[in-house]
């Protein structure tokens, strides 16, 4: 991207298609989102109606705390809130139901690639398996297995990499910052106090 | 290398297995404080702690964990195995949840280490309020009903007791009480005029009282306290107040019910040690605490009493969400 | 001539002046690691300097809260992930600049942006800070309810593209801030009698996922991509630029200095109010906002470092901390056998002094260890992305568990970390949504604390607010910036000065 003056910017936005990079620009920085403004992007308008429809939901719900009692009750700006997020959805729903879509990007291809599913799943198995089988031993697996199937080196490079990093985080966390993650089967506390033991034996 | 990991890994197996209470601690314990950081119980607990890690001869690992009203803390800690190895560090709000519908655990689930000092509600003022003391405060109130703005902290916060207790001493007051979420924000709040009294605990109100920045209307208590000769007692104004008092938040540490006796006495003597080093009880006397350190039978009888003459306190002034009754609390007999 | 000697303390003893320097060494690490936070850091550190004297105690505390304040903005320029909550605007023109490969330039401009920032709010501590603290505790609740909407019409400023998306997400924000049990009365909101919901979603986990999780999911799209190479040829950025900035940054000083001040708001409202400013004031910026510009660098940073000084007002001449780091080190003071609070000024003008002496030093050490170290900082996002990107997530992960000891944490990260994927796929942006979970207490906490305070009538209510100039002037503000967004406006404009209302749509 080269060097853009404020006018040509704005330009480039009123002209409508705000594509920063030839093949999608990968909408990474915040200011710039990833949507493009005069184009519907495929799932887009399915992602605004569930919004509208949680919206709904959550107005129900902060009605439910409190209603009309009191400008003071717990539930006024919630009710504001949830009002506004509303009628903001509802806007985006209907806008983005006149756009024509973006054509040659599928769900798939650009939204959710089968690399980002499986990333996705094995984010959720370490969030289901890190209380019962504990952190190091789940982080040791997920570190693997990712780093394993993103880049597709040898065994001994991940396990190198995976292992030696996990150590770092490890010894960062628990020992210096004392964070108690969940320590599951592996014998945490007991392997630290047999560390603390030698040191003060040999100390 | 091979025989340090099979020295290590053994010795794993071993403390694991016969991790009994003669030898214990033979890990290190983790203290879950119910409160965040910097607060009072967090002070309390991090400055206690060190010297009775060092009578303990063993590591304890304290963690703020907050959240609820601390009640998220309580029940992780009562989820926990009852090893002695997972300390609950808090304050006497969990007396309180069961009627406040805030959790059906409380200090009835645990066994008390140590209950470590109790504080001093104390009645303050912004110093341009036009009052001097509780009787013109009283005075006040009658004369512009619905005008005197209170501050409060939620219900079964130190503040709605001490309101609960004026109300059912002197009858209900016509006052606006401004909710905040702690004393330390209301009482900056009362600093700036946006609440004319405020009821605090005398330890986080001293030294606003000192550099005149808020004015002490009476100290909640029977006599006056020590830290401020000068202050009266809420009992010269009304008799009334007899019955309720003293009263007063405190700190204590606990474990979960289930935990061996052995471990429990090794705990209770390590924080009775902690808390006679001089350094803490400056502390504690420095922020207007008065030293307990009972733990046992005794410890058990005090928190029993505290919750009967608490909740039916609430529950007369119509604060509660269900009846001590309900819980099997008694309504303390009249003394 | 004492005040002289107790501000020279700390450069008189190496042993101080080293412990300042690990300090804010540590601090630079610990801020640029998302999930480790300053607070946390300074909490252990209680623990750790028991036994210490206070002097050796507070300057290692001083050296990590300096060091990690910038700290934050590291991560945030180079991996588009704001290490603390304070760099969230620093990373929306800092990214683009890494993404060109100008990291080295970005990091240069910040660190002394930050430096400068750092003095001013030290500067009005030591010079002015009774006057300042009297000023911030006149504050009302009403004040903070206006200074908190001042806060969201921010969302304008934050959201490119579209501003409905925008201020969707800001009301999500909001209403996620409201989630679990209302402070004041312990009402259960959006709990759905779920145990998860009960105890609140906390910030730092919404923004670890938004920003941590979604940004690294979003990079798997390019994982063979080989990474920007940095140029790091020139970091110290020439005394022009900094004198062409130097307005501005004195600007977006006096913000943080005076956000850092008040009770309850800290460094990430400031750097965000900052940016904003910047945004407002800069006509033609080399670069627009978003994709590069230095203003949009310099605001939240010279803003987030001065509200470092702007807390320590509160804390030394009132014992009100200004933001949570101050609070903790009150409960060190505490625990050192002094006692914080309006006297401390008067019985110990020594510590006041001491502490200014301090985080200058902790400030010229920040400067130090903010130019080096950069070509070691640049390798890590010149890692492959295979490894970098597993990494990105279980440091999320453990960040936000370490945030409050809860796996509940975790799950709402993912969640926030998925929902966030989606979101920036269709163009919704993500900072109003933090911005909405950071103000949303205090909006909805001072409402109600204002309208109650006034017993319910709206019409009491409006006569406090003008007849308290604060208020009024707030009110104004409110009222003109939220006019200046709207179309009528611009449209108003653009009829009244003709050809510059080009300019004004900008």
């Amino acid at each position: 991207m080269s060097r853009t003056t404020p006018s040509t910017a704005a330009e480039a936005r009123a002209s409508g298609r705000t594509r920063i990079e030839p093949d999608h620009h990968d909408g990474t920085s915040d200011a710039a989102p990833g949507g493009y403004e005069e184009e519907r992007r495929p799932g887009e308008l399915v992602f605004g109606v569930l919004l509208l429809l949680a919206s709904l939901g959550l107005l129900w719900s902060a009605y439910g705390i409190s209603g009309f009692q009191a400008l003071s009750g717990p539930g006024t700006v919630p009710m504001a809130v949830t009002l506004a997020m509303v009628i903001s959805a509802a806007l985006i729903v209907l806008r983005t139901a006149r756009l024509p879509k973006v054509s040659g990007e599928t769900v798939l291809k650009d939204i959710l690639p089968v690399t980002v599913m499986i990333v996705a799943a094995l984010l959720v198995c370490y969030g289901v398996l890190l209380r019962p089988l504990g952190f190091l031993p789940t982080s040791a697996l997920f570190l693997i297995v990712s780093i394993k199937m993103l880049s597709g080196r040898g065994w001994g490079w991940t396990l190198f990499i995976a292992l030696g990093s996990l150590l770092l985080v490890w010894l960062i966390f628990r020992i210096v910052f004392t964070v108690l993650m969940p320590v599951g089967v592996v014998p945490e506390a007991e392997l630290i106090q047999v560390f603390r033991n030698l040191f003060a034996g040999g100390a | 290398m091979k025989r340090f990991v099979f020295g290590a890994v053994s010795a794993v197996i071993v403390s694991a297995s016969c991790a009994m209470a003669q030898d214990y601690p033979t890990k290190e314990i983790q203290g879950i404080i119910q409160w965040g950081a910097s607060g009072s119980t967090d002070t309390v607990m991090r400055s206690v702690t060190p010297h009775a890690e060092e009578a303990l001869g063993g590591t304890i690992v304290m963690q703020n964990m907050t959240g609820g009203v601390g009640a998220i803390a309580l029940n992780h800690v009562a989820g926990q195995k009852a090893d002695g190895y997972t300390l609950l560090m808090g304050a006497e709000n969990p007396l309180l949840y069961k009627v406040m519908g805030l959790g059906d655990k409380d200090y009835t689930d645990f066994i008390p280490v140590n209950i470590l000092a109790r504080g001093t509600p104390i009645l303050v003022a912004n110093p341009e309020a036009p009052f001097d003391d509780y009787a013109g405060m009283m005075e006040y109130i009658d004369a512009n009903p619905g005008e005197l703005r209170l501050g409060a902290t939620g219900p079964g916060g130190l503040p709605s007791v001490v309101t609960g207790m004026i109300g059912s001493v002197e009858g209900e007051m016509d006052v606006i009480s401004v909710p905040y979420d702690g004393d330390g924000p209301a009482l900056t709040a009362l600093q700036g005029g946006a609440i004319d009294v405020m009821p605090a605990v005398l330890g986080a109100a001293i030294e606003g009282i000192r550099a005149g920045k808020m004015k002490p209307l009476a100290i909640f208590d029977v006599e006056a306290n020590p830290k401020l000769p000068d202050v009266p007692p809420v009992t010269d104004f009304n008799e009334g107040y007899n019955t309720y008092l003293p009263w007063g938040p405190f700190f204590g540490v606990f474990v979960a019910k289930g935990t061996p006796d052995d471990v429990v006495a090794k705990l209770s003597a390590a924080y009775a040690e902690g808390a006679k080093n001089p350094d803490f009880v400056e502390l504690m006397d420095n922020r207007g605490f008065s030293m307990m350190g009972i733990s046992g039978a005794e410890a058990e009888d005090f928190l029993a009493k505290w919750q009967q003459g608490t909740t039916w306190l609430l529950q007369d002034a119509g604060l509660t969400k269900a009846s001590p009754e309900e819980f099997g609390i008694a309504r303390p007999d009249a003394d | 001539m004492d005040t002289l000697l107790a501000f020279l303390t700390i450069f008189t003893h190496p042993q101080l002046l080293m412990l300042v320097g690990l300090g804010t060494f540590a601090g630079v690490y610990v801020g640029a690691i998302p999930g480790l936070s300053v607070t946390m850091a300074v909490s252990i550190l209680i623990s750790f300097t028991f036994s210490w004297d206070v002097y050796p105690a507070i300057s290692l505390m001083i050296g990590i809260y300096m060091g990690g304040v910038y700290g934050g903005s590291r991560t945030a320029i180079l991996l588009n992930i704001p290490g603390a909550p304070s760099a969230i605007a620093t990373a929306m023109d800092g990214y683009p600049l890494a993404k060109r490969g100008e990291a080295g330039t970005a990091i240069g401009v910040t660190t002394v942006m930050s430096f400068l920032g750092g003095f001013v709010g030290i500067g009005i501590l030591a010079l002015a800070a009774p006057m300042v603290a009297d000023f911030a505790l006149r504050f009302q609740p009403r004040d903070y309810m206006l200074l908190a909407i001042l806060g969201i019409l921010l969302v304008g400023s934050l959201s490119q593209g579209s501003l409905v998306k925008g201020i969707f997400a800001g009301a999500l924000g909001l209403a996620v801030g409201a989630v679990g049990r209302d402070p004041l009365t312990f009402t259960e909101r959006f709990t759905f009698d779920l145990s998860i919901m009960e105890g609140g979603i906390s910030f730092i986990a919404v923004m670890i996922g938004m920003f941590g999780i979604s940004e690294a999911l979003m990079q798997l799209h390019h994982v063979d991509k080989a990474a920007v190479r940095q140029k790091i040829s020139r970091i110290v950025p020439s005394l022009s630029t900094v004198r062409k900035h130097l307005p501005l940054s004195l600007q977006t000083s006096t913000i943080g200095v005076i956000i850092g001040a008040l009770p309850g708001t800290g460094g990430d409202i400031a750097a965000l109010m900052a940016y904003d400013h910047a945004k407002r004031v800069t006509k033609n910026p080399e670069r627009p906002f978003g994709e590069g510009a230095m203003e949009g660098l310099v605001a939240p940073e010279t803003a987030n470092n001065a509200a470092v000084g702007g807390a320590f007002i509160p804390m030394m001449t009132l014992g009100i901390p200004g933001d949570a780091v101050t609070a903790i080190m009150i409960g060190a003071l505490f625990i050192h056998g002094l006692n914080p609070g309006p006297m401390l000024m008067i019985d110990q003008p020594d510590m006041f002094w001491f502490i200014v002496g301090a985080l200058v030093c902790a400030n010229v050490f920040m400067l130090i260890f903010g130019l080096t170290g950069i070509r070691l900082f640049s390798k890590i996002v010149e890692m492959p992305r295979a490894v970098l990107i597993p990494l990105i997530m279980l440091l999320s992960i453990v960040g936000a568990y370490a945030v409050n000891n809860s796996i509940n944490d975790v799950y709402w990260m993912l969640g926030f970390g998925f929902f966030g994927y989606f979101m920036r796929h269709y163009g919704y942006p993500l900072g109003p949504v933090i911005l909405g979970v950071i103000l949303s207490r205090l909006l909805d906490d001072n409402w109600r604390r204002a309208i109650i305070s006034e017993r319910e009538d709206l019409g009491r209510f409006f006569m406090g607010i003008f007849t308290s100039p604060l208020s009024l002037v707030l009110f104004c503000a409110v009222i003109l910036i939220f006019v200046s967004q709207t179309p009528i406006w611009t449209r108003a404009k653009r009829r009244l000065l003709g050809r510059s209302g080009k300019e004004v749509e900008q």
